[in-house]
């Protein structure tokens, strides 16, 4: 007998070259032409959300309409894994009453993989800790392809809390994967220097960065960095760090900034950066929707002809 | 009752002794070792091909009993320890009560007595309910049996509470042993701080937490008089300030374990606490200053911090998920795996002489007159199996590998309690007295 092992998508390394460019050619025609809503009917997703989301938890939920499955969604704060339930017994209660793909945010770096071990069935990370998230970094590049064409040679700047984001994790993978020139920029705290380790440039001087890159993403602050003596003051961080009037003045006119939300303004950012004409958030979260789509079909249904 | 342990090539530093011997205990007590002695009547252990050593003493296990038996109790810690070939343990303080009363270490050695088949050394805690506040009664602790102290993994975090405790307890037989890690530096840490942990976004603790409790307690220890030992040694650094305190004339010695000769930290790929422990797995660069430490002698002590735990509770997130995994059954092997080439007199050194020279116990040499407590090894491939241990706790990063060393026979007090891959049936011994108070 033949076991099949189902596909998940824990991180974006999960997926080959050609399958990340397979799974984006597929998003843009989703895009172009909304596809059959019965790409998934029937099959039942839940949507498990451990952890507050409002961008991805919707994202998701459209996308799996989209392609009509069943989509049951659940915020259990710790539900029943808190309560001493396994998460092997969870798995097989969750495929027992037939969960057939699981959409997981879980605030621990790795629970989306040990799940996806006891779990017969698909399971989609939409982001564990620190760890990954590897639908925001394939929506981050299908932005980037879109305004570029290209991925070899870009030159990415990714500023800010690097330490805690697993947005910057996954799109480090992805990127350097596809030919990609990573700096990452931010303080010795949020950016410690054993992220070099990764095949990516460390840089602590923002202002020198700016001028050289395509594209420009800014993650979130969170305040809670000063109270755990990661950061000084927020006046600080800006000095060195934010991405103001003055600096987007030194941003090419072709480059674009990306930021994977939610933001603070007046901390990783000013307002004139959301008005400005490079700024691509919207963009962004719009993709997001069409890569989940398409990376549901791809599990469940296989690499197929676009 | 006599037992003859013949044709082994019998290795004693303290007497050094390498040769081949025989050994002959009477009544529990080495009467004679000789070439081909004979006794009537005696319980005959085959040896030859084998190594006839005193018996090995682990001074870093944990029994879990009282409290915690789910996970070990003191007859199945016993068990585990002869199954791996240590006569003796001494079993670390963080059971539920805390070892901080006279009451409660007297209750452990009754039922050291009663049940186990090893000799069980309890370690008295340093501050009550090993919270870092009160200092426990030491004297009253050692009458009552214990031979060292320590707060094990709750270290002391106060440098004046540990300073007037080693003050306190500057006369009463028996170390400080320091579990060194800052708990602040360590945060809520699952690993090593390092390209692993910040690629795998768990969270580290950098080597720094050790060292700076490291060189606090040694400074301590050279302030106060007080004779200590730091625990399981895991980075370059803490090797270093050990060497440094004993230049300035401190008793300081140190212990490794096997998975720190043995592991560094990229073994969390799968997000599994198959691997958790503190203090963490490192890196090369300090797994090879650990070898060379053994090497050149500043580490005195193999001790294997024997962690039990059910299955079902290392199965858990690697944030829930419990600290350490067994280690009695596995170390002769493990320890000759991470140094294959260590002569035997360092080996033995390592697991009879300094641990039982450090504790002030009984054991660590087989002279005529001393303990009849022989570890009988032997190189001998076999491979892991940690389903099959006597220990309850299952778990193991050794599970599944193939070691060339292992131990053959177990002998306490003359007694054969394991022998052949079997624990025997054991007669309930009294151990042997404790050494007088001794004054450092």
């Amino acid at each position: 007998m033949r076991t099949v092992v189902p596909r998940s998508l824990l991180d974006i390394d999960d997926l080959s070259r050609d399958e990340i460019f397979h799974l984006l050619d597929r998003a843009e025609s989703f895009k172009a032409t909304a596809p059959p809503r019965d790409l998934l009917a029937g099959i039942p997703v839940l949507n498990l959300f451990f952890e507050a989301s409002t961008r991805t938890a919707t994202s998701f939920t459209l996308a799996e309409q989209r392609v009509g499955a069943d989509v049951i969604s659940f915020a259990p704060g710790t539900s029943s894994l808190g309560k001493g339930e396994t998460i092997s017994d969870t798995a097989i209660t969750l495929r027992g009453i037939g969960v057939r793909v699981i959409v997981v945010r879980h605030p621990e770096s790795g629970f989306p993989r040990r799940l996806a071990e006891a779990f017969d069935g698909h399971v989609i990370n939409a982001g564990d800790g620190p760890r990954a998230h590897p639908t925001q970094a394939l929506l981050d590049l299908m932005t980037l392809r879109n305004e570029f064409g290209r991925f070899d040679g870009l030159r990415v700047a990714i500023v800010g809390d690097i330490l805690h984001s697993r947005v910057a994790r996954s799109n480090i993978v992805g990127m350097t994967q596809l030919g990609i020139d990573v700096t990452l920029v931010g303080p010795p705290t949020l950016l410690p220097d054993a992220f070099a380790a990764q095949g990516v440039r460390i840089e602590r001087d923002f202002g020198a960065v700016l001028p050289l890159v395509d594209a420009v993403m800014m993650l979130r602050i969170q305040r809670e960095r000063i109270t755990s003596s990661l950061l000084p003051s927020l006046d600080d961080y800006t000095r060195n760090y934010q991405l103001d009037r003055r600096r987007l003045d030194t941003l090419r006119a072709d480059a674009v900034i990306l930021h994977p939300g939610p933001y603070n303004r007046g901390v990783e950012l000013t307002d004139d950066v959301l008005d400005d004409p490079r700024s691509r958030y919207v963009a962004q979260v719009g993709n997001g929707v069409f890569v989940r789509m398409a990376v549901l079909d791809l599990l469940v249904n296989g690499a197929r002809a676009a | 009752m006599k037992t003859l342990v013949r044709g082994g090539r019998l290795i004693d530093p303290a007497q050094r002794i390498d040769a081949l011997r025989d050994l002959l205990i009477e009544n529990g007590v080495v009467v004679a070792i000789g070439e081909h002695l004979t006794a009537a009547d005696a319980r005959i252990v085959e040896a030859a091909g084998a190594f006839v050593a005193p018996g090995f003493i682990d001074m870093h296990v944990h029994l879990r009993e009282p409290g915690q038996t789910r996970k070990e109790t003191i007859a199945t810690g016993a068990a585990a320890a002869v199954a791996g070939g240590f006569t003796a343990v001494a079993c670390m303080p963080n059971t539920e009560p805390a070892l901080d009363s006279p009451t409660i270490v007297a209750d452990v050695v009754r039922r050291a007595q009663a049940a186990a088949c090893a000799r069980v050394y309890p370690i008295g805690a340093i501050t009550r309910a090993r919270a870092g506040l009160e200092l426990a009664p030491y004297h009253l602790l050692r009458d009552a049996g214990c031979v060292a102290f320590s707060d094990d993994g709750a270290t002391v975090a106060s440098a004046r509470v540990l300073r007037n405790a080693a003050r306190y307890a500057r006369d009463v037989g028996g170390p400080f042993i320091s579990h060194c890690e800052d708990g602040e530096l360590k945060g809520d840490a699952v690993m090593n701080e390092g390209v692993n942990s910040a690629r795998l976004g768990l969270e580290g603790s950098p080597g720094l937490a050790e060292d700076v409790i490291v060189a606090r307690d040694l400074l301590i220890a050279e302030d106060t008089g007080k004779p200590w030992h730091i625990a399981h040694v895991s980075t370059a650094r803490s090797l270093d300030l050990v060497r440094w305190a004993r230049s300035r004339g401190t008793a300081a010695t140190c212990e490794v374990t096997p998975h720190h000769l043995l592991f560094v930290d990229d073994r969390f790929e799968d997000y599994r606490a198959d691997g958790k422990v503190n203090p963490p797995l490192r890196v090369a660069h300090d797994r090879a200053a650990l070898v060379a430490g053994v090497r050149d002698g500043t580490i005195d002590v193999f001790a294997t911090d024997h962690a039990p735990h059910g299955q079902d509770e290392k199965a858990q997130l690697l944030s829930i998920a419990p600290v350490g995994f067994s280690g009695l059954e596995i170390a002769v092997g493990a320890y000759a795996a991470a140094i294959p080439d260590l002569p035997l007199v360092r080996f033995v050194e390592l697991l009879s002489t300094n641990p039982a020279r450090i504790l002030g116990v009984p054991g660590g040499s087989l002279a005529v007159g001393s303990p009849g407590d022989v570890t009988v090894f032997a190189q001998q491939p076999w491979t892991v199996d940690a389903r099959r241990f006597y220990s309850r706790g299952k778990n193991t990063p050794f599970d599944g590998m193939t070691l060339a060393r292992r131990a053959l026979a177990t002998i306490v007090a003359g007694d054969v309690v394991y022998e052949r891959g079997t624990v025997l049936p054991h007669r309930p011994f009294v151990p042997a007295a404790l050494s007088p108070l001794e004054v450092h």
